[in-house]
């Protein structure tokens, strides 16, 4: 297939149900963005206790309140992120949002649910995901539970202009060279 | 018994007239006649009361009398400008049926008589163009339905809006962002394709959501 039907091919699949590829990428940039915070807080919050009391606080992985507070702040990031605009920054980077089953815009209390339901996906070595390859709208265990899917919401009618523009600039520039 | 001298005056008189008559010229003695005095005297409505118009215009070939009248020379004395000046034209166009004239009229072979570059030399297009409301035009227009006819691909290759598009956005970042973008939705159909063999799936899948699938398909 030629890069200008693929550059076709990616605004005609606008609105179609989100693959599992694009859904894992946005995962991994999610996780690593909320532990890169997570440890960043953990840090800048013994820093201001050290400075103020003059004691430092050493955060043991094993210790049952970092584990609270770390699965609060996971929820916050996930939960806040769909509740608010329906997408995490890893699934902005990557163009997928979530939305109700339906198609419709993502009502908050349904971000806040699929954030409640999304550990239980990683139950049973993650076989909540497996919907993603195999259900028929690629929606995992926390999505059929929230009511929500996730789609394709990049602007690709934009990229694909872009990609154009690029392609034209870079002929232009060849036979000017010629 | 008639008397004898009576009946001899009688005979002579009618000899002397007889005589007399022969002697004049009636042609001569007409002309002599001032006809115009004679007919001032003349009492014409009296005299035309007494006529039985009716009767006399049966007797008479209208026809064969508007045959022998030179219309054209009438016409050349007519002052239709003067006469058109009297006419109430209006009214008269009231009177008239449009539609039903033009109901008649070969409207092509008239415009084939035209000569329609004459006309518009003589025509202001530019008047005509000032008084035409270009936003009601507009407002009829489905500018969204033009926009979507137009050929995006021609148009950033054979313009120099393509070169503008990527000076203006061709960023490393927003490239990366696209290629990513692209490559995943690459991976996921290329996925979805050997999952739906694994599956044996028979039915397509549904592409998307229905409220997100709707528009795509009026479109």
């Amino acid at each position: 297939m030629s890069t200008r039907a693929r550059a076709a091919g990616w605004v005609s699949s606008q609105g179609h149900y989100a693959g599992s590829v694009s859904r894992l990428l946005a995962f991994l940039i999610d996780v690593v963005v909320s532990f890169s915070l997570a440890a960043l807080g953990l840090a800048v919050t013994s820093l201001v206790a050290q400075v103020v009391t003059g004691h430092s606080i050493s955060w043991d992985r094993t210790d049952i309140a970092v584990a609270i507070i770390f699965a609060a702040w996971e929820f916050f990031y996930f939960g806040y992120s769909w509740a608010a605009s329906g997408r995490t920054f890893g699934m902005a980077v990557l163009g997928v949002r979530v939305v109700c089953a339906d198609g419709n815009g993502l009502d908050p209390w349904r971000g806040v649910v699929r954030a409640l339901a999304f550990p239980l996906s990683f139950l049973f070595f993650g076989l909540g995901f497996l919907g993603i390859l195999v259900q028929r709208e690629h929606r995992a265990l926390h999505d059929l539970i929230a009511g929500t899917a996730v789609t394709y919401a990049w602007d690709a009618r934009a990229a694909r202009i872009r990609f154009l523009a690029r392609e034209a600039e870079a002929g232009a520039g060849s036979k000017h060279d010629g | 018994m008639p008397n004898p001298a009576e009946s001899l005056a009688q005979r002579v008189a009618e000899r002397v007239v007889d005589l007399l008559v022969r002697a004049i010229n009636i042609n001569e003695l007409v002309l002599r006649v001032d006809l115009n005095a004679l007919l001032q005297q003349v009492d014409l409505d009296k005299a035309l009361g007494k006529v039985n118009m009716d009767a006399l215009l049966a007797r008479v070939d209208v026809n064969e009398l508007i045959d022998r009248v030179d219309v054209n020379a009438l016409l050349d004395r007519v002052n239709v400008n003067a006469l058109l000046d009297r006419a109430d034209v209006n009214a008269l166009l009231d009177r008239v049926n449009v539609d039903a004239l033009l109901d008649r009229a070969d409207v092509n072979a008239l415009l084939d008589r035209a000569n329609v570059d004459a006309l518009l030399d003589r025509a202001s297009v530019d008047d005509v163009v000032r008084r035409v409301d270009v936003d009601a035009v507009l407002d009829r227009v489905d500018v969204n339905g033009l926009v979507g006819r137009i050929d995006m691909d021609l148009l950033v290759e054979q313009t120099d809006l393509g070169a503008v598009i990527a000076r203006s956005s061709g960023g490393a970042a927003s490239e990366a962002l696209d290629a990513a973008r692209s490559q995943a939705v690459g991976l996921d159909q290329f996925i979805d394709c050997w999952v739906g063999r694994v599956l044996r799936r028979k039915h397509p899948l549904p592409l998307a959501p229905p409220v997100l699938l709707a528009p795509r398909e009026e479109s």
